[in-house]
């Protein structure tokens, strides 16, 4: 780094000199006369040097190679599958193919018929539905009856009976 | 006589060749070449980004975009330019996306926020702390675009020159100088209503 008399004699507005902005930037005794004779120094004095990211160029390096490895691989299986649509096409043809045959298979082979065990048979056998009767017969007598209107002699009549004490299976 | 005597001054141009070497070296499939090249430019890219965004988190996030946007960009590098002007015209256009999207968001949210900082004496000479003015930087250079802050921040503090700023951003140099004007001019005015202590260094020279 040049002296303090050798940067105040060679400082001039708008210099450009290498070692003139190496020691304006690093020499706070000169700062405020390089001020003086040239203010566009004021800003210029805080360049210069080389910073290092937060945590070192080591771990951000490190930080940046392992988003590119993580890029490279989705690149490396996106192309994958991009540059051989024929392979695609061929594994798509004999997945379908299979699944066919599958499927005539299931519908036309006589199926062999497996006699059941009776024990099992009884245990499996299904028990009887039981279901309600058509017409349900119930007494009410807070029951509120309305009758819907009705296009002509050909519509069906609707009426709907409200009585929030009926149960609600009806 | 015109080859020796380019052979015997040392110039900025004696360093491409490496690194235009190492960009070859990772054209062809060399991932460690990659790293070497990550490890040799972060302080210069870091450092960019850090005096154009003045924020160190945010910072670090840019350079590694440029970083990653490199990679991926890195076959289409011409090997016919400067390896730094390619690299610097990429993190130019993310920080410029990065500062537009700040600003406006920031315009939504801080747009009567001024910070003011009065002289304590107007008769005063000003002592210029070099450790205050990254901070008053920060203040001022907020007015400008960002690309006037950007061509600041190469020519100013990267001590870049007009014609490799214009071949970093694609413009003609004339353009530079013109936005440089501009960028020192609107910054004077900010300092005048925030730092009129600091104003004054340039009224006197008036």
């Amino acid at each position: 780094m040049i002296s303090c008399e050798t940067f105040r004699a060679s400082l001039h507005a708008g210099s450009s000199d290498p070692a003139v902005l190496g020691h304006l930037r690093s020499c706070d005794a000169c700062l405020d006369e390089a001020v003086r004779i040239d203010p566009d120094n004021f800003f210029r004095a805080v360049g210069g040097e080389e910073l290092v990211p937060p945590g070192g160029v080591e771990a951000f390096t490190e930080s940046v190679m392992d988003q590119v490895r993580l890029r490279r691989t989705e690149t490396f299986v996106g192309r994958r599958f991009l540059v051989a649509p024929r392979r695609l096409a061929a594994a798509a043809a004999i997945v379908a193919a299979t699944a066919i045959g599958a499927l005539l298979y299931d519908t036309t082979a006589p199926k062999p018929h497996l006699a059941v065990h009776p024990a099992i048979a009884a245990v499996t056998k299904p028990a009887p539905l039981v279901t309600k009767p058509v017409v349900e017969t119930y007494q009410s007598k807070g029951a509120t009856i309305v009758e819907m209107p009705t296009d002509g002699a050909a519509s069906p009549n609707v009426v709907m009976i409200i009585d929030s004490s009926l149960p609600s299976d009806l | 006589m015109a080859a020796v005597l380019r052979l015997m001054i040392p110039t900025n141009e004696s360093v491409e060749p490496d690194d235009r070497e190492l960009v070859r070296t990772i054209q062809s499939g060399n991932a460690e070449a990659f790293e070497q090249l990550v490890r040799r430019k972060t302080s210069k890219v870091y450092g960019l980004c850090y005096r154009i965004i003045g924020n160190a988190e945010d910072a670090k996030d840019i350079a590694q975009l440029v970083f990653i946007k490199l990679w991926e960009n890195l076959n289409k590098y011409d090997a016919n330019y400067a390896f730094d002007t390619w690299l610097y015209r990429m993190v130019t256009n993310v920080a410029i996306d990065f500062m537009r999207n700040k600003q406006s968001r920031e315009n939504a949210v801080n747009s009567n926020l001024r910070l003011v900082k009065t002289a304590s004496d107007p008769e005063q000479g000003v002592v210029v702390q070099r450790k205050e003015i990254e901070g008053v930087f920060n203040a001022v250079s907020s007015v400008l675009s960002p690309k006037q802050k950007m061509i600041f921040v190469m020519r100013e503090m990267e001590d870049l020159g007009s014609a490799e700023i214009a071949r970093i951003l694609g413009c003609r140099e004339s353009t530079v100088r013109n936005h440089l004007f501009n960028a020192r001019k609107l910054m004077q005015q900010e300092l005048k209503v925030r730092f009129p202590e600091y104003a004054r260094l340039w009224e006197d020279r008036a």
